[in-house]
């Protein structure tokens, strides 16, 4: 017989005991209380100057609980923290196992004025949708780029700096990722955007074969962007496929800094809002009051300042000088184009093992 | 007596109960899942070997897993000779500030493991102290890359966060060590080499022992400090484990891959006590000679 078995029942018995340490677990009875909401998010999405005018205007009280990483979100989920929270962020990619999971419920557009000003490229997505139904709505986004130290290097990179040439052996880093890193290897390769996230073995194994001749050249791998910034800092690092922050923080402390989308293509990320299956009631409607002012122009504009970061709809975007649109990629909309946007591989299992592989190797 | 093993039972009863649902359970049900397999985001409940198939068919796994015990043993061996000295000089040589030296022997303890690697990183970096000094002094004309990043400094660190655990099981060992018999073995003639070799040597192995068997377990679980000071080279067998249970929601593999690392680790203690049972030195601790 097929018995099947959710993580999550089995997860549910070890729940009370793992909940109290995720800090879950004391915002229960705190949550239970009428338009008291509990949001599950990254701590730079919920300053208190981004979302207090809400709060004050609508009454509503809001319980920010942090996440480190979205796999960690998605076990706090599983591990039954969904009856404790009223709002999550998970990736694009990662919603269509959240609905899996059956840990989500369909957002009702309708309820979400705001979600009428998506850009193009987040209403037509097939991410985030099930059924024609949006259980992640576009919240806001970013890309993953090249960074590098300028006053280090002699010419803009792009992607073939970590696979072929001796110049630089020695002073890049990767991200410790496999789902990142094998996607930039499939740009490198000239891998189609189509096939990028159901290639064949034929395929992995040429992506391997360039990542064992990356692994070759790397300082390091990276794991967390602190420790990133600081191997920028010291000197460790002369370039790096990087996230955004530490460009603006090290050009902001002297450093002379560059940043490079290469033209085979810029791996690009959305977060979304999801609400959790066992959200209902007068608690659903603070819910959706909520996720239509993070989709709104007050807190974009907070956002794309203080971030830098961009919101999926056009809401904030006029409200920005054309420098603070450049800084969050919104002035040309147009780079929207060269972004692979990142997916979920049928394989992922195989990509898990083809870059640990890699790494061991 | 009766009463006496009643009271004893009643006392060790809660100690066996915290450790049979903290520590047994959870390897138990790692030990059930290890048997099914994942399809999407549901593990599907089919017992079969094909996890251990896998991790016996995979030279990643079989490397990684090995790797970590050449490492953990690699480490034992290094602070256990910087360790043997340092033991003998505290509880033998130091008399008024013994305290005050194990004090100092644990203070890196007391900072997290961050903290630590963070400091090794400011001495062995390309612009770090030791490099700047070597430059400074004209010994180097270019930063040394490999004082960083690499296995070689991995070792170093390893070896520094984990000494204290083999400097204190030996330090007991010293402590217990009667100093007339280092006197009967001078007043019967023996040397300094006869005397370590046949005296202090086989009284404090049971000490270089346990601090070993304590250092060889920490570093097989200690994956921050070769991820961030190994460089391209980091990656450990837990590190893997990690990958599997985080990011591909593999975890009846992961879970294979922890077990076959725990029988590889049990099976090789066993095989060394055995082994270690049957010598000389080993006889007469077992028979407390």
């Amino acid at each position: 017989m097929d018995i099947r078995l959710h993580r999550r029942n089995f997860l549910t018995l070890a729940g009370a005991a793992t909940l109290g340490g995720l800090g879950l677990a004391g915002h229960t009875n705190h949550a239970k209380a009428a338009e008291d909401l509990v949001w599950l998010t990254w701590e730079n999405l919920a300053k208190d100057d981004y979302i207090g005018p809400f709060l004050s205007q609508s009454g509503i009280g809001l319980t920010k609980n942090f996440i480190g990483t979205d796999d960690e979100q998605f076990a706090k989920l599983r591990a039954g923290g969904s009856s404790s929270v009223d709002l999550i962020t998970p990736g694009l990619d990662k919603v269509e196992l959240y609905v899996a999971s059956n840990l989500l419920q369909p957002i009702d557009l309708a309820r979400v004025p705001n979600a009428a000003s998506l850009y193009d490229t987040f209403k037509n997505t097939p991410l985030g949708k099930k059924d024609g139904q949006t259980y992640g709505l576009p919240f806001y986004w970013g890309i993953n780029p090249i960074v590098y130290r300028a006053d280090l290097m002699s010419e803009e990179p792009d992607w073939s700096v970590f696979f072929t040439g001796e110049k630089y052996k020695g002073r890049l880093a990767m991200r410790d990722y496999a789902l990142e890193g094998i996607m930039i290897a499939a740009l490198y390769l000239g891998i189609p955007r189509e096939r990028m996230f159901d290639m064949d073995d034929r395929e992995l194994a040429e992506v391997k074969k360039a990542l064992l001749a990356q692994k070759g050249l790397l300082r390091t791998y990276w794991n967390s962007i602190s420790d990133l910034t600081n191997l920028f800092a010291t000197g460790e690092v002369a370039c790096a496929f990087s996230w955004v922050p530490p460009y603006y923080e090290l050009l902001g402390r002297g450093l002379n800094m560059g940043m490079a989308k290469p033209k085979q293509g810029v791996i690009g990320w959305c977060d979304t809002l999801a609400i959790p299956a066992g959200v209902s009631d007068e608690r659903l409607d603070a819910t959706l009051k909520l996720v239509d002012y993070l989709l709104g122009a007050d807190y974009g504009a907070k956002l794309a300042v203080g971030g830098p970061y961009a919101l999926s709809t056009s809401l904030a975007r006029e409200k920005l000088t054309e420098e603070q649109q450049e800084k969050i990629f919104v002035k040309d909309l147009s780079i929207m184009d060269s972004f692979v946007w990142k997916a979920n591989p049928a394989r992922y299992s195989d990509w898990v093992r083809l870059w640990n592989e890699v790494k061991a190797s | 007596m009766e009463s006496q093993k009643a009271a004893l039972t009643l006392l060790v009863a809660p100690v066996v109960g915290v450790v049979a649902v903290f520590c047994l359970a959870p390897l138990a049900v790692l030990f059930c899942y290890s048997f099914f397999h994942v399809e999407f985001v549901e593990i599907a409940k089919q017992p079969s070997i094909g996890n251990y198939v896998k991790v016996a068919e995979s030279e990643t796994y079989r490397w990684l897993i090995a790797k970590a015990v050449g490492t953990g043993l690699s480490v034992a061996a290094i602070a256990g000779v910087i360790g043997y000295p340092v033991a003998f000089f505290i509880a033998k040589r130091v008399v008024l500030l013994k305290s005050v030296f194990l004090t100092a022997l644990l203070i890196p303890l007391y900072t997290g493991d961050l903290v630590r690697i963070f400091a090794w990183r400011v001495v062995l970096g390309a612009e770090g102290v030791l490099n700047s000094f070597l430059l400074w002094t004209g010994v180097i004309s270019e930063p040394i890359q490999a004082l960083l990043f690499s296995t070689t400094a991995t070792l170093i660190v390893l070896t520094y966060n984990y000494l204290p655990f083999m400097v204190l099981g030996l330090w007991l060992a010293f402590e217990s060590l009667d100093d007339r018999l280092l006197e009967a073995a001078a007043d019967l003639g023996a040397g300094r080499w006869a005397t370590i070799r046949r005296v202090i040597l086989p009284r404090t192995t049971p000490g270089l022992l346990a601090g070993g068997l304590m250092v060889f377990i920490l570093v097989i679980g200690d994956y921050l400090t070769p991820q961030l000071i190994g460089g391209s080279s980091g990656v450990t067998v837990i590190s893997a484990v990690n990958d599997l249970f985080g990011t591909a929601f593999d975890w009846p593999l992961g879970s294979a891959i922890a077990w076959s690392l725990l029988a590889t680790m049990v099976a090789l203690i066993i095989a060394a006590g055995l082994l270690f049972s049957r010598t000389r030195l080993g006889r007469s601790i077992i028979s407390g000679g």
